[in-house]
């Protein structure tokens, strides 16, 4: 039994489906039990999160979290399904910490807001950036300038009058 | 008395964050009661690059990554995508790319202790460290004409095989590394000054390095005895003798003197491959096929330009000489991969900083941050 049947079997009705990513074993839970399922894997010795994916699937949003046990050198991915047009799902930064700026980079760049997450801003990009890149319907043809700003902080702008050369 | 904080700006541009990183530290005199750090600066949109271009044309941008050691980035990524489309690869590509990795792994650790020491105040040893770095960026040069993007690990092999004299030239360098790391080690392990710029500082206990998400060489410091290379072993790393290097103390010094040891089983993997590399093609055989000749050739690979892995997802990760690298590639049947998302050890591993640096003064926050090993590059994307 692998881990993903493992969880099947201690939580039958938070797994929908349970599957591989190529080598790994993946399963697909309900994005209302995320959290009682993330409590549940850390119970189970998987101590480490690696990364957390956004894919933009067109008509529904997937996030991808990949995990690993050092205690029982075992890989597990689990995986939410979101609505396309508001993805929402429970922050996991109160069981990994590293998820922090994980999650901030998936909001940054795939729009998925986290609830519940300490300090959800963006992280690669300046604040006041439009749109998320990572998104398929992301407007490229959109220039956007960005300058710091007296304090230190960002400024954004599309026409560049916030850069001194054009003035 | 009365005393209010002071906000104080880090950055962006600062010798020692190494690129362009800002902390915005709140101080209390000397003291750091809290750090916040903003990165971004360097963001190219590598992740949207990937989705645009074919999954060939995308091997140069991952050099762009962490560009002291791009190697592994190359290897990283080409992994990822060999395992989604299942691809082979020939023993002797193997142990090329394993050499050229482990090459890169003491470049790295090179560069990182002397940009340490300079940080630190001490100006001997990047000049050690850059004069060894460059016979090793040599060695790369006859290798793939590159220096520091290689674009040299191709699927299914590797681009080029070994050219003429490279083994003799490699062999001059492990002899010359092996006293040479006897050399650093007296210049700097017990030199006063940075034993008391790195001891006890910085310290991060296993189980909490664990849950910040820190990984590589600055988590086997925290007493971690793990490895991707041992526990994964990918390519032909379980052939190979070598040990995770491990300290207990968790601090900074303990961080320094793991990435010592991880140079002396670098040296110790590169001369065992360059006693037991086997003779053979350098190129799975199915895609080898020269261009126009129809001949199989053992010189110059060739790998169809257009390439279509079945739809699926996979996330593979390599232990690179900063950490865990992970690629994770979906495929949608097309000839351009649908997602590709890097797993960065940089990105993840300052996430434990402000942590580590509560409660100390700015200049042990340099002393913490360069043993954490960070390229800008890596974090940003």
């Amino acid at each position: 039994m692998n881990s993903a049947e493992e969880l099947k079997y201690l939580l039958p009705n938070s797994v929908i489906s349970v599957g591989v990513q190529t080598n790994k074993p993946l399963a697909v839970i309900r994005k209302e039990d995320l959290l009682t399922v993330a409590g549940k894997v850390k119970e189970m010795g998987f101590d480490s999160l690696s990364v957390i994916t956004g894919v933009d699937r067109l008509d529904r949003i997937e996030v991808i979290y990949n995990l690993f046990s050092y205690k029982k050198k075992q890989n597990l991915a689990l995986k939410v399904i979101l609505d396309h047009k508001s993805p929402e799902v429970d922050s996991v930064t109160s069981i990994w910490k590293v998820a922090d700026w994980l999650e901030r980079e998936t909001y940054d760049l795939v729009g998925v807001k986290f609830n519940g997450h300490p300090n959800l801003k963006r992280i690669l990009l300046p604040e006041g950036w439009i749109g998320h890149p990572l998104m398929k319907d992301y407007d490229m043809s959109i220039e956007q300038f960005v300058t710091i700003g007296e304090d230190g902080e960002d400024i954004v702008s599309t026409d560049g009058s916030n850069l001194l050369r054009r003035r | 008395m009365e005393t209010e904080t002071l906000l104080l700006n880090m950055g962006p541009v600062h010798p020692s964050t190494h690129g362009v990183l800002r902390f915005k530290l709140r101080m209390d005199g000397e003291i750091i009661r809290d750090c916040q750090i903003v990165v971004g600066y360097l963001h190219r949109g590598t992740e949207k690059l990937g989705e645009m271009k074919t999954y060939l044309q995308f091997i140069p941008y991952t050099d762009r990554l962490d560009y002291i050691a791009a190697m592994p980035n190359n290897y990283a990524y080409v992994r990822a995508v060999e395992e989604l489309a299942g691809i082979e690869v020939p023993q002797r590509a193997e142990y090329i790319r394993v050499l050229v990795m482990e090459l890169n792994r003491i470049i790295n650790h090179l560069v990182m202790m002397g940009s340490l020491l300079l940080d630190l105040g001490g100006s001997t040893m990047i000049m050690y460290g850059f004069r060894e770095r460059e016979n090793a960026l040599q060695l790369y040069e006859m290798l793939c004409g590159a220096r520091m993007t290689f674009n040299y690990v191709k699927p299914g092999g590797v681009r080029e095989d070994l050219p003429e004299g490279f083994m003799p030239k490699l062999d001059e360098f492990i002899k010359d590394m092996e006293k040479r790391i006897v050399d650093y080690e007296e210049l700097v392990n017990g030199n006063e000054i940075f034993l008391m710029r790195t001891k006890n500082i910085g310290v991060i206990g296993a189980e909490e390095a664990i849950n910040y998400g820190m990984t590589g060489p600055t988590l086997r410091g925290s007493g971690v005895d793990y490895d991707i290379r041992k526990v994964e072993s990918y390519s032909i790393y379980s052939d190979l003798d070598f040990k995770a290097c491990m300290r207990r103390e968790g601090d900074s010094y303990a961080r320094y003197l793991v990435r010592v040891d991880e140079m002396r089983e670098s040296l110790h993997i590169l001369r065992q491959i360059v006693d037991t590399i086997p003779e053979g093609k350098t190129v799975n055989q199915r895609y080898g096929m020269a261009p126009n000749t129809g001949a199989p050739s053992s010189v110059m690979s060739y790998f169809p330009r257009i390439f279509t892995p079945a739809e699926g997802e996979v996330y593979s990760r390599i232990e690179a000489p900063k950490g865990e690298l992970g690629f994770f590639v979906a495929s949608d049947g097309t000839t351009k991969p649908y997602r590709v998302k890097i797993r960065s050890p940089s990105f993840c591993n300052l996430v434990a900083l402000p942590k580590m640096v509560v409660g100390l003064k700015i200049p042990d926050l340099i002393a913490a941050f360069g043993t954490i090993d960070i390229v800008l590059g890596d974090v940003d994307r």
